[in-house]
Formats: C-alpha cells, structure tokens, sequence
C-alpha cells in the first residue's frame, strides 16, 4: 500500500516537478564591480530584478512573488543565506526621486536603485539582460520593455543563475537552496 | 434603462450588471510610491444574447486610463495598448496579471488600502458600465 501511495504523490507532483523554474550557469560567471549602489553584491545572495517604477503589471507582481520567494526560502535556509532582493531601474531620469522607497514598499528589506545609462548598461551586459525605452506619448510617460527573468548572484559575486517566470514561490525557494547546496559543496573542494 | 444598474447593483453590490455584461472581482492592487501608472483587474462575463466590443475605459481619479495587455516574449516583458475587445455572449474574459489589465495613469491623489476606484467601461454601442474597484494590497496567493 505505501507504495502505491508515493506513486500517487510522486505522479501528482509530476507535472509541478517538471516546470523550469531556474536555469543554473555551468560555470560561474565574474561581474564587473558596480560602484553606484549602496548594496554591496559581494555581501550574501542577490537576486537582480531589472524593471521600472511605473510598470503597472508585470514588476509589481514579480516583486510580489519575490516576497513569498524569499519568505518560502527562509523556511530552507540559515537566516544569513536568505537572499537580498535587488531592483534596477533602467529609468533612472524619471525613477530617481522614489526608487530608493519603491522596493521597500514589498518588502521592508529589499533594496532599488538606479544609476547612469552606462551603469545600468553593464549591469545588463553583465546579466546577459535587456531592456527597452519605448517612445513617450504626449504626457511625456514612456514604457520600458524588460527582460523579465531575475539573475541570482552568489556571495563572491559571481552570477549563477537564472529564474524564470511564473515564478513559483515553493519550487524556486527549492531551487535557491539547492543551489546553496551545490555552492557550499563547491567551497569545500 | 438607466436604472438598471444602479438596481443590479443594489441587489448584488458584488456584481454589476448593463446590457447583459456582468462584472466581478474588481480591484485595484495598492501601488508603490513613485509610480505614474497602476493597474486594475477584474473579470467581465457576457451573459446577453449580443456579442459586446469593449473599446475603452475611464477611471475616477486619474488623467487617463486604458485597455492595455502584457506579454512575456522570449523573456522579455512587454505591453501594448488594447484597442477593443470582443466578448460573444456567454463568454468570459479575465482582466489579470501578465495579461490584459486596465492601466491606470497620473493619479490625481495617491489611491490608498481600502480606496474606491470607479472604473467606467465604454462599449462600441455607447453604452457605458460603471463598477467600485477596491484598492487592495497584492498577495501572491491571490494571482
């Protein structure tokens, strides 16, 4: 009978199983250092969300996931591996005033900022993401096309990484403490 | 005719209904500072016997509001404005995240927790169908 019960389990938890929630790098990828923020990328985990503050849809729903992401992650790792939730404006003339409160509004510990267009630019490079200004209408309000996935950073500063929508909050917490596993592993070679 | 709404929605204050259009879940997610546009969703049921176009939308409190749709591309998040939707009758469509929402833009005042949003719909035949969107806080669970 047990087993004929974990074949149930197993069969039903199939298809939730099967849903690519992260992409992990075969090799650690080096990150040039970023000098505009505060938020030191070499502290702990970062997980990188490109975006912009007027996004009426699709940034405020990642950040709400990202919330329960790192709620569901805290319940699988020690308190100083919880990752640190990181958003780049890439419209820093329009975003600057607020973006320091944007994020906080989530989550009282997650960061935003922004920089300068070169900034901002090698941090895309680097991330291997994208991002698009589109024409202003007469208000002057433009919007921004983004890449949507969320770069994972590893505590040397190196980007491992990749999650992808529709961001799970369950399976990518199980991602991001199996890529500690992998990582501690790594450490200890 | 025109009381029809204001009756419909006396009796069923969860549900609006004009012209056989029935509207439920109306809401509006409480937004960041520092935000020129936001969203509302919710869900519109054609329960008449006519197909209806939806071509547009106006919200209380704010300059301009409009049909808009995201998409996520090869990983790339984008959004168009929506010119109008079709609903055949019996038909549902579904005004939530990553897909077509009411984009809210130049809020007037900042909209707070617990805040009614009037939200006017604008049909082809120049009806129009007026529903509270409540502002609520997004939770994860609820998408």
């Amino acid at each position: 009978m047990r087993w004929i019960t974990a074949l149930l389990i197993w069969l039903l938890a199939w298809p939730a199983l099967t849903q690519v929630q992260g992409v992990m790098l075969d090799e650690p990828l080096d990150l040039p250092p970023f000098a505009f923020t505060n938020t030191d990328l070499d502290e702990g985990r970062t997980l990188i969300m490109f975006g912009f503050l007027s996004c009426p849809d699709i940034c405020p729903f990642t950040l709400g996931n990202l919330e329960a992401i790192v709620t569901e992650t805290g319940m699988r790792v020690r308190p100083d591996n919880v990752p640190n939730v990181v958003v780049v404006s890439v419209g820093p003339e329009r975003d600057a005033a607020f973006v320091s409160e944007y994020a906080k509004f989530f989550h009282p510990d997650f960061t935003s900022f922004t920089g300068t267009r070169d900034q901002i630019y090698a941090l895309i490079e680097a991330t291997d993401s994208f991002y698009r200004l589109m024409k202003p209408d007469h208000t002057g309000y433009y919007e921004v096309q983004h890449y949507s996935s969320v770069s994972v950073i590893a505590p040397d500063g190196t980007l491992r990484a990749k999650l992808q929508p529709p961001f799970d909050p369950a399976q990518i917490a199980e991602f991001l403490a199996r890529l500690q596993i992998s990582y501690r592993k790594e450490l200890a070679q | 005719m025109r009381l029809l709404p204001v009756l419909a929605m006396i009796i069923a204050p969860a549900a609006a209904m004009a012209e056989g259009v029935k509207i439920e879940d109306a809401m509006v997610p409480l937004a960041p500072p520092g935000m020129m546009a936001h969203a509302a969703y919710r869900k519109l049921t054609n329960a008449g016997d006519a197909t209806c176009q939806l071509i547009g939308v106006k919200a209380e409190g704010y300059k301009t509001a409009h049909l808009h749709q995201s998409a996520n591309a090869g990983g790339v998040a984008t959004i168009s404005v929506v010119d109008q939707i079709e609903i055949a009758p019996g038909q549902s469509v579904a005004f939530e995240h990553g897909g077509l929402h009411i984009m809210l833009m130049h809020p007037v005042d900042v909209a707070k927790e617990s805040d009614i949003v009037n939200l006017t719909l604008l049909f082809a035949d120049g009806e129009a169908l007026s529903t509270p969107a409540k502002v609520m806080h997004l939770h994860h669970d609820e998408s």
